[in-house]
Parts: structure tokens; sequence; C-alpha cells
């Protein structure tokens, strides 16, 4: 398939911020030299280090009545062994995987849930087959840590276990952390609310007064990050400091984490991260157990202790899978009156931050997307099974709504007999905004123009075959964007630190956890841009890639896809700061007030008479070389700017014989504000497409119903898509909301998997002509909905 | 008998037992042996292809290949590479608008780039669909298929020209316009 890329044009035109060009860092990691954490801790560097392998549970829910670790101490190359039953191991706190929302570090008593605190590092009930519990070794090497495993005598009470979240609501299921949820279903909370947590008018009245009403199903399973670089730290507990190399995206939360639960003084924790491989929102915040049992394994041996996941142990936490049930209501006109949404989610083992999908992003949602629709219901049921937890992952919460969302609109736009395009205008804006809602307008038109709306969308099953067996469709979803500024003020105080030298050049002290989003390159960018009037370029700065908690400051965590801009944004200021210095610095030299000066190209004049100047280098040579450091924080700009939005239009072709759905054309659209970095966009709207796609049609996780054990831990059973069964993929960056500060930005990387699921989805409907509520889309189930095959 | 395994243009010799075991793969002793740490080993069961390295000129999956099995052979890793390799760079300046970029977290990068070399001296000139095929044994994750595609194409199309012309000029030459490379 051929066609012409166009590139965006941007609302201003700026020399480097919203450029296509390479990634700052793109040399390094294309010729192998970037270094990630198991290469930075390879025994070679770290002579005297040891090897952590971890007790998991071959039981979905089991409790240990005894263990006997003794004959596993004694083998050769067995340095150390920890168990449930050692003091330093029972008495640590019982904690949560999901202190903080993932964009500040909080402590201990404010951790996001603090009823929810479900896991025990190292203890003895397993909740899940593959649970980290019981116990501990440290080895010279990870095969005798294996061997010293087996070696360990393990008395089981085998519980009775359930998978599915319906059955695990019912009495008389299994229950799982009695202590917190009696009945398995997460008890109501502080920060998400309710488990009805949006009644805005009356949801009931408004059904029972509209001309039209659909009802639908969607479900979304355990799909999982796959990150390709797997977990891994060591930890150096030497004397009273411990250093800890991770992979973990949130190096300030991990030394707060460590630091609390280990009783250790925050000055005493120095958490390194270099590179990262891919996180995708693995592992809630970073509070991970595995740390605190490194640690402590390297306190007891005196030696770095280095733990690192196979692949198959890093199926460690996943998207929380969502039975949804939507209702709309409206008038024959297409106004939506009504709209009513319930969630049965499946947290799997731990609750981590079940309940932030759940409840908290629906109600960003209602207040967004769903502001103009006058009677909304919203709720929301997570419940524990004995499943693979369940935790962030890229567009957390919003693609298992989206399922649904767009399930509905469709749904609701046939019976009406209206174009979806045209109901979505008619009644998804925001609260800020009237409609239709230009963003939205903007976003959709660009889809249908590209997917050629107009030419391919048919009736339902009404279009032409091919190949005397496959029928074609075209169908879309949008989403209401994120983050703008103001939906990041959770976020607290960002810091930057510019450091101008006596030569011009420039390093930038921006930190946050390089997990390959483009980020890094958006703050060289937007500091070359920033500090224009030095007359310098991107080459001219110099910007760490790894984040230390020792050396630098706080790390600005790498969620919700906003650090593209929230850092820009703070190194704005700190560059006019930085200007204002250096017109102090020269106004000395030249005699003048320094506002009577101004900088441009490198160059400081008086604005009087532009021939009188020096250089900016000339200021510090005549001066006291001393370079200009500014150091600068402030929180986001929490002006309400409402949101843009996003959309994916799919085109599919369907095989009605096999069932076999292949994509042959998506369009990804996301009104950014201000395109930060052009490439770097695309390659997130491009790339989401993997996972997007993934999770429509071939990601699954697997269990045997028998024993809960998963089946499919691997990437040659769960099928993440190569080169070539991805479709080509047309990015579309548009500039037509504008959030507050210099740049007024949002968040793309997330968005970008949001409604692809559902996108396809309603491309098949529109090829075949039959819903299907479930996805991933194997075969089977298309042609049971064709009538084909029966269960 | 000492194993003589040719690594980057230089050969080494392993003793069995000592250096080598027999069950030993070829990604453990180039990364933890002898600290070639280009390759990843993400899925240890040959899945992935970010341990893809050249054995003879064709792409093997180190996970998959026995360490004794290299014996008498030449291994190119991607340290073996110059720095100005026309395919490293092309990975490197990829960002023609429409396709992305050709990497972002970068792990998958150089397994990428392996395999793309190995399929460039097997095929010179491979038409989009015979990358597409040559690479879909490499999986990666942040989704950048398109601008490695692109990459490929480039650096088979500009990158071995007699002159030396670079893929790097020869992309900034051919760039649509708003191309800043």
């Amino acid at each position: 398939m051929t066609r012409t890329p166009r590139p965006y044009t941007p609302r201003v035109a700026r020399k480097f911020i919203g450029g296509y060009r390479p990634r700052i860092d793109a040399l390094e990691k294309a010729g192998g030299k970037a270094q990630f954490v198991d290469d930075l801790t390879l025994k070679s560097r770290f002579p005297g280090m040891l090897y952590a392998k971890v007790l998991r549970s071959p039981y979905a829910h089991a409790r240990i009545k005894s263990i006997d670790a003794s004959r596993a101490g004694q083998l050769p190359g067995v340095k150390a062994v920890l168990t449930c039953k050692d003091p330093e191991v029972s008495e640590l706190l019982p904690t949560s995987a999901g202190w903080t929302d993932g964009v500040d570090t909080v402590s201990y008593e404010r951790m996001m849930w603090p009823h929810l605190r479900d896991r025990r590092v190292l203890g003895d009930h397993a909740c899940w087959v593959t649970d980290e519990v019981g116990a501990v070794v440290a080895a010279e090497s990870e095969r005798i840590a294996e061997e010293a495993l087996e070696a360990i005598k393990v008395e089981w009470e085998i519980l009775p276990f359930v998978l599915d979240p319906l059955e695990a609501m019912k009495p008389g299921a299994p229950v799982i952390h009695p202590e917190i949820a009696p009945r398995n279903i997460l008890p109501k909370d502080a920060v998400g609310g309710k488990d009805v947590f949006v009644d805005k008018g009356d949801a009931d009245k408004g059904f029972a007064e509209a001309d039209v009403v659909v009802e639908a199903v969607s479900v979304h399973h355990n799909a999982t990050q796959s990150s390709l670089d797997n977990w891994c730290c060591l930890v150096d507990w030497k004397s009273d400091k411990l250093t800890v190399l991770s992979n973990s995206y949130e190096a300030d939360q991990s030394r707060m984490h460590i630091s609390q639960m280990l009783k250790v003084p925050i000055n005493k924790v120095r958490v390194i991260s270099s590179y990262v491989g891919g996180q995708f929102g693995r592992g809630d915040t970073g509070d991970q157990p595995f740390f605190l049992f490194t640690a402590l394994l390297s306190k007891k041996t005196g030696r770095p202790v280095k733990f690192r996941h196979t692949r198959r142990e890093s199926f460690h936490d996943s998207r929380q899978p969502a039975i949804y049930t939507g209702k709309a209501g409206a008038k024959k006109d297409g106004t939506i009156t009504t709209m009513y949404f319930k969630a049965i989610g499946n947290s799997g083992a731990y609750a981590d931050h079940t309940m932030f999908a759940l409840k908290f992003a629906p109600t960003e949602i209602t207040a967004s997307a769903l502001a103009h629709i006058p009677n909304v219901r919203m709720e929301s049921y997570g419940v524990y099974t004995n499943k693979l937890p369940a935790c962030m992952m890229r567009g957390v919460g919003n693609s298992q709504f989206n399922l649904i969302f767009g399930h509905v609109v469709d749904m609701l736009a046939e019976k009406l007999s209206m174009d979806p395009i045209a109901l979505a205008l008619k009644n998804f804006g925001h609260q800020w905004g009237g409609l239709p809602d230009k963003s939205l307008e903007r976003v959709l038109r660009e889809g249908a123009g590209r997917i050629g709306w107009r030419a391919k969308r048919h009736k339902p099953g009404a279009g032409p075959v091919y190949d005397r067996v496959k029928k074609r469709g075209v169908g879309f979803s949008f989403h209401p964007g994120w983050h703008a500024e103001w939906q990041e003020a959770r976020r607290g105080e960002i810091r930057v630190r510019i450091t101008v030298n006596p030569d011009c050049s420039v390093t930038l002290d921006a930190p946050t956890v390089e997990t390959g989003t483009g980020s890094s390159t958006c703050n060289v960018l937007g500091c070359a841009e920033a500090l224009g009037f030095l007359g310098i370029g991107p080459g001219d700065i110099v910007s760490p890639h790894t984040v230390d908690t020792e050396t630098g400051l706080k790390d600005c965590v790498q969620t919700d896809s906003a650090v593209s801009y929230l850092q820009s944004e703070v190194i704005a200021c700190a560059a006019r700061e930085v200007k204002h210095r250096l017109q102090e610095k020269a106004a000395k030299l030249m005699k003048a007030r320094p506002e009577e000066l101004d900088i441009a190209d490198g160059r400081v004049y008086r604005k009087a008479a532009a021939g009188i100047g020096m250089t900016v280098r000339d200021v510090f040579r005549r001066g006291d070389m001393l370079p200009v450091v500014v150091e600068m924080g402030r929180p986001p700009n929490a002006e309400k700017t409402g949101v843009p939005y996003i959309a994916n239009f799919a085109e599919v072709e369907v095989d009605t014989s096999t069932g076999k759905v292949q994509v042959l054309k998506l369009v990804v659209i996301n009104d950014c504000g201000t395109v930060m970095y052009a490439s770097g966009a695309e390659a997130q709207q491009i790339g989401g497409q993997v996972t997007g796609v993934g999770e429509a049609l071939t990601e699954e996780i697997i269990y045997d119903e028998a024993t809960g054990v998963p089946l499919n831990f691997n990437w040659i059973d769960y099928r993440i898509p190569t080169m070539a069964d991805m479709p080509d993929i047309e990015p579309v960056l548009l500039e037509v909301w504008r959030g507050a500060g210099e740049y007024g930005a949002c968040g793309v990387g997330e968005g970008t998997v949001t409604c692809t699921p559902r996108a396809v989805l309603n491309a098949v409907y529109n090829a075949i002509g039959a819903r299907i509520d479930e996805i991933p889309l194997k075969p089977e189930k298309v042609l049971k909905a064709l009538g084909l095959v029966t269960e | 008998m000492a194993i003589k395994i040719k690594i980057n243009g230089q050969w080494h010799e392993f003793e069995p037992g000592r250096d080598i075991e027999p069950a030993m793969t070829l990604s453990w002793l180039l990364r933890e042996k002898i600290g070639l740490t280009g390759l990843k080993v993400a899925c240890d069961e040959g899945a992935c292809g970010a341990c893809t390295v050249l054995m003879d000129g064709k792409a093997v999956l180190s996970c998959m290949t026995l360490a004794a099995r290299a014996h008498g052979h030449e291994i190119l890793t991607i340290e073996g590479l110059p720095e100005d390799d026309p395919l490293i760079r092309a990975f490197a300046d990829q960002c023609e608008p429409g396709y992305g970029t050709a990497l972002q977290c970068g792990f998958c990068t150089p397994g990428f780039v392996m395999t793309a070399k190995a399929l460039l001296n097997e095929n010179p000139k491979p038409a989009p669909g015979e990358i597409k095929e040559g690479l879909s044994g490499n999986i990666c994750r942040c989704g950048c298929y398109p601008g490695i595609a692109r990459a490929v194409l480039r650096a088979s199309h500009f990158g071995c020209e007699p002159d030396g012309k670079s893929a790097v000029r020869a992309s900034a030459e051919s760039a649509p316009k708003g191309c800043r490379p």
C-alpha cells in the first residue's frame, strides 16, 4: 500500500520544538552502546556479586504450613537463605505495590490505597501461581540458586481458588484476602469513591424518557506490558548504606519505598536508573517486594545481590480485565440524554491500582467527554481472584472504558440511522467548551478523510465480497486525550536545573527515567528552544540519561505521557531566569542597568543601540567565569483548559470461512495541543498500535481452568504482533486545542493504544454485520458470531 | 581441546569445563563472559530476536545456540560493526515523516540491526515485502516497525554506494520537507 506521508504544519513555527529529527539517544542505542541495568550489573563489574532467586507458588491459592530450608543453606555456593519465618522478613509491614498513582512520591502512611495493603514481602500466603512467597536464596550463580530452591521442603496447605470475577463475587466463593475483602469485592475507597462513583442527573428517569435505548457488553482481557527488558535490580548494602540499580521508572518513589520498608534513612538509600527497555506502566509505581528481599540478602551476605526475572517471571503484572455493561439513551434527533456504565474488574491476586483503572480514569472522562450528557451513572467493582495481578498498563482504565464507550456510540448511531461521526459531534466535548467540540470535529474529519470513510462505510455486512469469502469494513473509536497540564496538578513541583558554562555549552538536569518515550529528547529540544538567545542548538546541550537520587534532582515520573512537555514548561521558565542572570552579569561589564540590555544569538546588546554589545562568552571571560546555574521548580499550571481529542480509524478484512481478521489500515489521530517532537510523537502513535492490535487480535493470557496455572507465559504462545502482522499505519498529528503555558501541549503516548481495539471491533461489525463483545478477536469468536460454529 | 571462536575479528580460546560448559549458550558466553552487552537476552527461548548475532554472516539467535557450537566459526556482534556502519546510521537517523523513529527504548535495536545486516548480506536490495518477512522474527514492543523497515530500505539503497556516501547524507538529501536530520 502506498501513500505519501503528510507532515503536520505547526501552529507556531519554532526552531527546535516540534521538529522531525532523530532522538538524542538514537546513535547510542542503534549501535548497541546504551547500557541497561542487566548490562550494568554483569558479574565482571561486581566481582563479589551473588544472584537471588525466590520461591514461587506452584498453586493458585495456598498457604505454607511449614518450610525447611536447612538443606538448601548447606549447598555449596549458597550464601544466604531467608524464609518467612525469619524476623527480618516477618516483621516487614504489609504493603501494596501501588503506593502512589504514579506521579508523585508518597510515604507509607500516605499511600494511595492504605486499606488495600494486601502484599506481604515473602509471606506464607500464595495468591496466584508464580506468587513470590516463603523463601529467597542468594548464591554464587543463578543455577545454584535454583537448585537451592528445589532443596527447600515446603508443606503446602492447598486452598480452593477462583479465577472468574463473577464466580468470585458469589457467596461461598473462596475468599482470597478475607481481612480486606470478605467477599472478594474491594471495599469502597477514599480515592475512587463509592461503588456508584458517578451519579449525575437521574439516569433512570433519563432512560424512561429516551426515544431510543441501546445496551451492550464489552470484555477486556488480561493483556500484559511485555517490556523486553525484564525486571532486574542489584542491591549493594554496605555498612549503613544501600545502593540500588534498577529498571523501575520511578527512582524517587523507589527510594521512599525502600527507605520506609527497611527503616533506613532516605539519605542512606541511593537509587540509580539507567536506560529502561520499555515500561508501559509495568509494576505500578515500583513498590515491588523484590527490592526488599534482594536488599535483605545483600545485608545478610555483605555482598551485592542481583535479582532478575526470567521472561516467564516477567509476566508479573497486566492490564485489569474488565467486564463492562453500557447503556445509552437518546432523543430521535440524536441528542444523548443518558449514559450508564458498570464495570466488574478482575484485580487478580492483589489490588494494586485496580480501582484507579475502574474509577479514577472513568471519572476524568465524565468531566471531559460526558460533560454535556445530563444524566450519567457509573459503578465499578474490583474483585480479587487467583490470577496474575493487574496494575498500570499504558492507557490505564481508558482502554477498558473505550471498549464499551465506542461500542455504545456505534450501536446508538445504527439504531438512530445516523452516522456515528455526526452522533459523536452532537454529544461529546468537555465541560469548558460548547458543542460541537473543535478538537473532536477536526480529529474525526481527518480520520474519516484518510481512511476513506464515505466510500468504504456501508451498511453492516452489506459491502462487497472479495476472494469469494472476504468482507471488509471500516470503524473508528475516539476518546478524550490526556493529560493536559491541569490534570497533572497532583504531581506537585517539577524541578529542573540549567547550567550555562562559560563557553555557552549547557548541562541540563531534568531527570526522568529514560524508558524510550522520547521525553528526554523533548527536554533537550525544549531547552535549546528556550535558550535560543544564546545562539545554541540541541547539540550544545548535555542531559544525562541516568537518574541518580543521590546526585540529581527528583525525577519526573515517566507516567501519564506528560513528561514530554511538563519539564519543558519549567525549562522555559528557568531559561528566562538564565537570561536575567546573564543580563545582570553583563550589566556590570557594560555599565548599564540589566533592563537596558537584551540577548540574542549569543550576544548581549543595548536595547537602545543594538550595535553596542558583547558576546555572552565574553561576559563570562571578562567576568568571574562562574557558570550560571538556575534551579527552578514549579507545580503544573492548574488553569482549566479542557482537553483535546484522539481517535483511531480502522479498516479490516474478515475471512468469513476461517474467521481470521486482518487489519488493513489504521489511522491514528492525536490533537497534541503542541507537537513537542514530531518524530517521537509519530513513533508513539505508530508504536502503540503493536499493543493495540495485539490486545485486539492475538494477545491473551490463557489459564488452565482446572489448576489456575497460566499456560502461555512466553512470547511464542502469548502472541505480540511482529512486523509481518502489522497493517499500514498513518499517524496524524494535529494542533487544534491549546493548553496553558509556553507550549500548551498534552500527553500523546498512552492514548494511542486506547481506541484501537474498539475501532477494530466496530470495523469488524461493519464488515460482517455481527457484533462481538470480547477481545481478543480470535477466529473462533468470529465464526461463532457468524453462526458457523456453536460452543 | 580448546574451543576456538572468532569474535568480532579476533580469535578467542575457551577451555571446556573452565570457560565453557556443555549447556552454555552463546548469548551467555558473549554477554556474561566477554562483556559484549549489545545483544540482549529478553526471552531466552528464541521468540524475540533481541539476542541476534551473525555466525559466518548469517543471523543466529544466540540464546538458542550452544556456545560450543560456535567452535571454528566467526561471530559478529553489534560491537563488531564500525561506528559509521550505514545500517546503524540509518536506524539512528530515521525521522522521515509518516514512519516515526526506528527505535524508542532501544532494547531490541541491536537484534534488529544484526538481523537486518544478515538480510542485506543475502539480499542487498530487498523489496519492502522482503524486509517485512526478513525482520518478522524480531519483536519491538515499542512498535517501531515502519521506522525500522524504512531504515533498512534506506541503508540498502544508499548505504553501500561506492563513493562511500553514507545513509545519513542520503537520507538528508532525499528527506521530505520538514525533516531536519
